[in-house]
């Protein structure tokens, strides 16, 4: 993975000290609110229900075991002994002091963390494919880019005041993992005629409330021109985003608006005005850093047969692990595996600190040290050795991790909803909680298959309702909570945004609601095979409108 | 009737302005502003926000049940106990935390 040098190192301790300064001028009253605020949110921290809140950035979601084990100190010294992952492959700590702040910072920049750009109008954590760099289907690793986009993006002069944030996310194969089509910039690996790889880039995708599928806005960009392609498409989003009303501030609203042909014109423009200069990405400096990114010393392994249909009998809990969390490796004699943080009836996305020290161990041992954290809240040991999978999972359950319900129902994604954020109108991780106790059986979820449920407890989206095969978004209403079931969404390559069937449900009403849907699909599906996503899309809504809400 | 809550700089933790110009843990203690008590309210906000001390401060409303002070929107109440998933106690303020108007 990548590692800072000098001037990385420079650049953090300079802004940690800078912020240091500012907190203690803030703590005896020489700043007031209204001035710290935008100092605070440019270093990650958030004011929330019951106190501060810390958002530390993950880099595509790459840790190694160092910086886990950190994380584990600083939520066992600072906070309450937990942390949680976020959607944006982000952790979170919900109970700091403003006075500790400082020294977390310094924690973190021991390792080379930071929490610089996780919040504010800016180039936000660049996000790609929790396998990459492990995954069999991939054409490219993606982290080079994505590390050479983090360097650009940083405290880049002209983004630093966006008319609102900008998130980009890349994928380096066909399947999309990363939800690419959902981001103001999404970049997907593609090979041209001559065989040589460069990126599919997509623009005005995103979440919130006015969704929106990205358009393709360049087939084909080069590695060497895509940071000016990328410059000039920030530079036209900076120059026309509207900054008078910040619901319609973000670059899909700019896309909608005016036009894909309007905005590519004047991509392009810029795009010739710029091409070619300073921008331009040498390949020694793509090598240099794809250098950080190179294998493992992975070793030739025996062939090893695990009999996974005796284990589905034998243990069937180690069965299904085998069953739904693991990913084939481009590497034969590896997978990655899925560490799943969706414990029955626990919410998602939290792991202790305990538990942070044992993945660390986990990957140390058994990973070449590396981690990752993924969109949809679990981590991911990229590079195992089949011959080490029985003890990697018998790790898990030292731990507690061993939920082998990746990709299943219970493997849900969740905001932190009104029990700690400031936006929120409604609670998310009970319903979340319900819901996976409700299909807490292991057969139950292997019959239902792949499902994605995503909950939101606004309409910001954080918890990515609109992408859930079942999303579910909390509102306010006459002072209480309901919430609106939307059905159909989907965040891969075959993007799709969910739709709602009709009015929305009491909290204690959802669970019960979500099972009809259930068996509506179950009963009409072709065969045990076919997804509830691809059940739907032949079915339509009419069989789960009725589900929800009868004939009437 | 309504009452005065925000947040306290230095842990962030929930506090109510009680009737002795004290910013408290105690939601039960809070004072309550009236119809009437508009001017005393607002000029409790200004001396608030002369301290620096308290953050996001919300006039919010509440009922008195049974004698005790509920906040009527259900955010509020989640904030006077803490988390409900995960359970978790609320912040509380440090020893040097407290703050007067």
């Amino acid at each position: 993975m990548y590692r800072y040098d000098e001037f990385d190192a420079g650049f953090v301790k300079a802004r940690a000290d800078q912020f240091r300064d500012q907190v203690n001028r803030r703590l005896r009253g020489e700043l007031n609110e209204d001035q710290f605020r935008p100092l605070r949110l440019m270093n990650g921290l958030y004011l929330q229900l019951h106190a501060y809140m810390f958002r530390i950035a993950v880099p595509y979601g790459t840790l190694n075991s160092r910086q886990m084990r950190k994380l584990a100190y600083i939520a066992r010294t600072y906070d309450r002994g937990y942390g949680h992952f976020t959607t944006r492959t982000n952790i979170q700590f919900n109970w700091p002091k403003l006075v500790d702040v400082p020294d977390i910072i310094d924690h973190l920049n021991s390792v080379e963390m930071h929490s610089i750009q996780t919040s504010g109008n800016c180039i936000r954590n660049v996000t790609v494919d929790q396998f990459a760099g492990a995954a069999a289907d991939e054409i490219i690793d993606p982290r080079p880019v994505a590390e050479i986009i983090r360097q650009w993006s940083s405290l880049h002069p002209e983004f630093s005041y966006l008319p609102r944030k900008f998130k980009i996310a890349l994928i380096g194969a066909p399947s999309d993992r990363a939800a690419i089509k959902f981001h103001d910039i999404g970049l997907k690996a593609v090979t041209n005629g001559a065989g040589e790889i460069g990126w599919e880039v997509w623009v005005g995708g995103g979440l919130g409330r006015t969704p929106m599928i990205a358009k393709l806005i360049n087939s084909y960009v080069p590695h060497r021109d895509l940071l000016a392609y990328l410059e000039s498409i920030l530079r036209v989003y900076n120059r026309y985003g509207r900054r008078d009303n910040k619901f319609k501030a973000r670059i899909k609203i700019l896309v909608h608006e005016e036009g894909l042909e309007t905005i590519k014109g004047q991509v392009e423009a810029e795009f010739a005005a710029i091409r070619g200069g300073v921008l331009t990405l040498p390949q020694e400096e793509l090598d240099r850093i794809a250098a950080y990114f190179a294998d493992p010393p992975f070793r030739e392994q025996p062939i090893t047969t695990i009999d996974v249909a005796k284990a589905r009998i034998l243990e069937p809990a180690y069965g299904r692990f085998l069953d739904n969390n693991l990913n084939a490796h481009r590497v034969p004699g590896y997978v990655s595996v899925t560490i799943s943080l969706k414990p029955i009836g626990k919410p998602p996305g939290d792991i202790s600190t305990s538990q942070m020290e044992a993945v660390a161990d986990l990957a140390e041992r058994y990973s070449f040290d590396e981690l990752r954290a993924t969109h949809e809240q679990n981590l991911v040991l990229p590079h195992v050795a089949i011959a080490d999978l029985r003890a990697v999972y018998d790790g898990l359950v030292a731990a507690g991790l061993e939920s082998g319900n990746a990709g299943e129902i219970t493997d849900i994604i969740c905001c932190p909803g009104l029990d700690f954020c400031a936006l929120a109108n409604a609670r998310s991780i009970p319903i979340a909680e319900e819901l996976s106790r409700k299909f807490a059986a292991p057969e139950r979820q292997k019959e239902i298959g792949e499902l994605k449920i995503k909950i939101s407890g606004c309409i910001n989206a954080c918890g990515h309702h609109h992408v859930g095969h079942i999303g579910i978004l909390g509102v306010e209403k006459k002072g209480g909570e309901l919430y609106q079931i939307t059905v159909g969404g989907d965040g891969t390559e075959n993007a799709a945004i969910g739709k709602i069937l009709g009015p929305g449900f009491e909290a204690e009403q959802v669970p019960d609601a979500v099972e009809r849907l259930i068996d509506a699909y179950i009963a009409r599906r072709e065969t045990a095979d076919e997804p509830f996503i691809a059940a739907f899309r032949r079915l339509g809504e009419a069989p789960f409108k009725e589900a929800l809400y009868g004939n009437g | 009737m309504e009452i005065l809550t925000g947040n306290e700089l230095a842990s962030g933790a929930t506090v109510y302005l009680d009737a002795n110009g004290n910013w408290g843990e105690d939601l039960q203690a809070a004072r309550l502003f009236g119809p009437e008590d508009k001017a005393a309210r607002d000029d409790a906000l200004a001396r608030t926000k002369a301290t620096l001390r308290i953050l996001s401060v919300e006039i919010e409303k509440v009922s008195v049940v049974g004698g005790r002070i509920v906040p009527e929107r259900l955010r509020e109440r989640i904030r006077a106990t803490g988390s409900t998933a995960p359970v978790f106690d609320r912040q509380h303020l440090g020893e040097n935390d407290h703050v007067s108007i």
